[in-house]
């Protein structure tokens, strides 16, 4: 079955075309026939699709003034002849969408219907910058596909399975119940998609006494605790702003900081999210970057702004590899994935440099030769695995979708 | 009709801020002020206002370059004809004003909206000069645009319930809350906040209280951001003074009748922030060269 994958952001809506059954899941080879997106909706828009099969890439810019128009584009783009990967929309069998929230409703991805779309709505309040142009993406995709089942997937359900410890904050009760304000946690297709790898990769799959940590490391950065395939604590918490140290966010911070600096600053509700979402984190520590490529060239130049960053960014990693640890009871394997986690060796070592005594080892060689691959990094015989596992959400999405049309269990 | 490009006829403070805040909402903007050198002006005031809303995390680099891309100046007003709305900011002239109606009036589509930006001068009277009144209203931004969340929709006697919705609409989109006002002088904003500066200074004019401490009763008794005599000198006290003589001749009300001591101020050179002097005293930077913050004896 032919899956559209679609991530709707403000902006911009990435899409991929994945060719999935049953199996092909089983022997993994489901791959995309087709990775594009449409940047800048609402103006001059740049679409530009890759297609690995044929190793080009399709690239143009033209008016794209919302959603609908860049779904019919996407469309248009794929059938063409010379893109070779869709001779018609009504090839498609299913639409995975990524939803951010979903809530404390959602548990696992769900086919759209008027309920769940009123549900996944009603999450606008938590979630004001991202459900919409998620809602925006189905209903455009629901008009343009009419014949074909719409599923959601959502970054928040795979964190659904915590407990209340974990997830309540230390507020009056009432401030949960009135408004919801609990730890929900992102990143969750990733999350479970790699911590499902991992398990495979130490020949543990379906083991319920399974401990394991997942660190995804991107622009945006989380690190989940997981026991037998199920979170059992993970580091965002109300929104994506909560937890590690990241490219623009701060992370983890005491509050009445923020507060302090609102009224010293005589900043606005407004400006103090801006402060704490895109001007701190790597970039506002650094004073140089948010990007950790850049970072680690102006540290080995020399710049001490930039090894403070990469040192708090670790530091903070470390704390929380510890941290899940203890609520997991142990470990027995570590996965790092997402840009940085698949690609800085550097990170990874500086990140785990001191746990031995936890059973966490790094080998130098192995560590520097995984460069966006699956490999272990852990030397032979270490007490807890440690590989890099590159996360695929939009393969999960495809796959809980074509499982959802197809009446199949989801994994 | 939805609104995808915005033209803005002047390009000072006013016209500025609109700018941003419509490419910050991601519309087009075409802006176009008197002459080359004005355009060129505007576009460097819009560059600074951006850099220091950087400066104060308002928004980052990467915003600052998505909303400069979306604002254009163009020479002629003829241009603005491929806006959907245009939006007058020129200085309080009832005669440039409806010149530049007129202009916009031959040259755009008949069913683009007009608006004007007037704070004192009649809605009704520039839509009249033009051959669609129906589709003319006001739209009173107020200083800072980007940053105050409120627009006054205007309604002339003659402005159409359908464009009154647009505005409101285009409003929305803007991120900021409209609310209804039918033409009247000082519409609301400006006419419930004068007489309470007024009063402040009749206040400090009778020996009742130190301007200080009129500021801080106000300040800690009401939970206000500033008192009132912080908020004239801001505004400007010639500025305060040719509002109230506005609303006064307007009316005819003496509740209007604007505070001497305002009068001997102004005539004193003392306008406020911008002259370094007004009820307080400021610094080159516009700072308060005293706490007023602190305790209202200290």
């Amino acid at each position: 079955m032919k899956v559209l994958v679609l991530n709707c952001g403000s902006s911009s809506l990435k899409f991929q075309l994945i060719e999935t059954d049953e199996q092909k899941i089983a022997r993994d080879e489901d791959v995309a026939l087709a990775r594009g997106i449409v940047d800048n909706i609402g103006s001059e828009a740049v679409l530009k699709v890759d297609l690995p099969s044929r190793g080009t890439t399709l690239r143009e810019t033209a008016e794209v003034l919302d959603h609908k128009a860049a779904v019919s584009r996407a469309l248009e783009l794929l059938t063409r002849p010379e893109a070779g990967v869709l001779a018609d929309p009504a090839e498609i069998g299913a639409v995975g969408h990524r939803v951010v929230h979903g809530g404390e409703r959602f548990h696992a991805s769900v086919l759209i219907d008027d309920e769940v779309l009123r549900a996944i709505e009603s999450c606008f309040d938590i979630a004001p910058l991202h459900n919409p142009p998620n809602v925006k993406g189905y209903r455009a995709a629901r008009e343009a596909l009419p014949a074909a089942p719409q599923a959601a997937v959502f970054d928040t359900s795979f964190h659904q399975t915590l407990a209340p410890e974990a997830y309540l904050y230390g507020l009056p009760y009432v401030l949960y119940e009135r408004h919801g304000i609990r730890r929900y946690g992102f990143h969750g297709t990733s999350h479970r998609y790699v911590s499902a790898r991992l398990a495979r990769h130490v020949g543990r799959e379906g083991d319920p006494a399974l401990r394991v940590v997942t660190c995804h490391l991107g622009n945006g950065c989380s690190i989940t605790a997981i026991r037998g395939g199920r979170s059992v604590d993970t580091s965002m918490g109300f929104t994506p702003l909560e937890g590690l140290l990241m490219g623009t966010r701060s992370g983890d911070l005491d509050a009445a900081a923020a507060l302090h600096v609102m009224r010293k600053e005589e900043l606005g509700e407004r400006e103090a999210q801006a402060l704490l979402n895109k001007h701190s984190g790597l970039l506002g520590l650094s004073g140089v970057s948010n990007d950790m490529r850049a970072l680690l060239e102006a540290e080995a130049q020399g710049n001490p702004r930039a090894k403070l960053a990469i040192d708090v960014f670790c530091y903070r990693l470390r704390k929380y590899v510890g941290a899940y640890a203890a609520a997991l009871g142990g470990l027995d394997a570590l996965a790092f994935a997402g840009g940085i986690g698949e690609n800085a060796a550097a990170i990874r070592e500086r990140a785990l440099h001191g746990l031995e005594g936890l059973g966490l080892r790094v080998d130098p060689e192995r560590n520097a030769a995984a460069n966006g691959v699956e490999a272990r990094i852990s030397p032979e015989g270490a007490p807890v695995a440690v590989a890099v596992i590159p996360t695929n959400e939009e393969l999960l999405i495809a796959r809980d979708a074509y499982r959802l049309v197809a009446g199949l269990p989801l994994a | 009709m939805s609104v995808r490009c915005v033209g803005i006829v002047g390009g000072g403070t006013m016209g500025q801020g609109i700018a941003i805040a419509c490419a910050a909402a991601g519309l087009d903007v075409l802006l176009r002020d008197r002459d080359e050198a004005g355009n060129v002006r505007a576009l460097e005031g819009i560059g600074e206002t951006l850099d220091q809303d950087i400066a104060k995390w308002r928004r980052t680099t990467g915003e600052r370059k998505a909303i400069l891309a979306r604002i254009r100046t163009v020479a002629a007003i003829e241009a603005l004809e491929a806006a959907q709305l245009v939006v007058e900011a020129v200085s309080e002239d009832l005669e440039l004003k409806t010149g530049i109606f007129q202009q916009l009036d031959a040259c755009c589509p008949p069913n683009d909206i007009l608006a004007t930006n007037a704070s004192a001068l009649s809605v009704t009277e520039i839509a009249a000069r033009t051959m669609r009144p129906d589709r003319v209203v006001g739209l009173h931004f107020l200083h800072p645009v980007p940053v105050v969340p409120l627009v006054e929709v205007v309604r002339g006697l003659r402005t159409s319930d359908e464009t009154f919705a647009h505005a409101m609409e285009f409003v929305r989109v803007l991120g900021k809350t409209g609310i209804e006002v039918f033409e009247s002088p000082g519409y609301v904003t400006t006419r419930v906040i004068l007489p309470f500066l007024n009063e402040a200074a009749h206040v400090v004019m009778e020996g009742v209280a130190s301007a200080k401490d009129v500021d801080a009763s106000v300040r800690l008794g009401f939970g206000l951001p500033f008192g009132p005599l912080t908020l004239a000198d801001r505004m400007g006290l010639d500025q305060l003074l040719r509002w109230m003589q506005h609303l006064f001749h307007e009316t005819g009300e003496a509740r209007y009748r604007p505070c001497p001591l305002i009068r001997k101020m102004v005539r004193a050179g003392h306008l406020g922030v911008k002259s370094g002097r007004g009820f307080f005293e400021y610094d080159a930077d516009g700072l308060p060269r005293h706490d007023l913050k602190a305790g209202a004896r200290s």
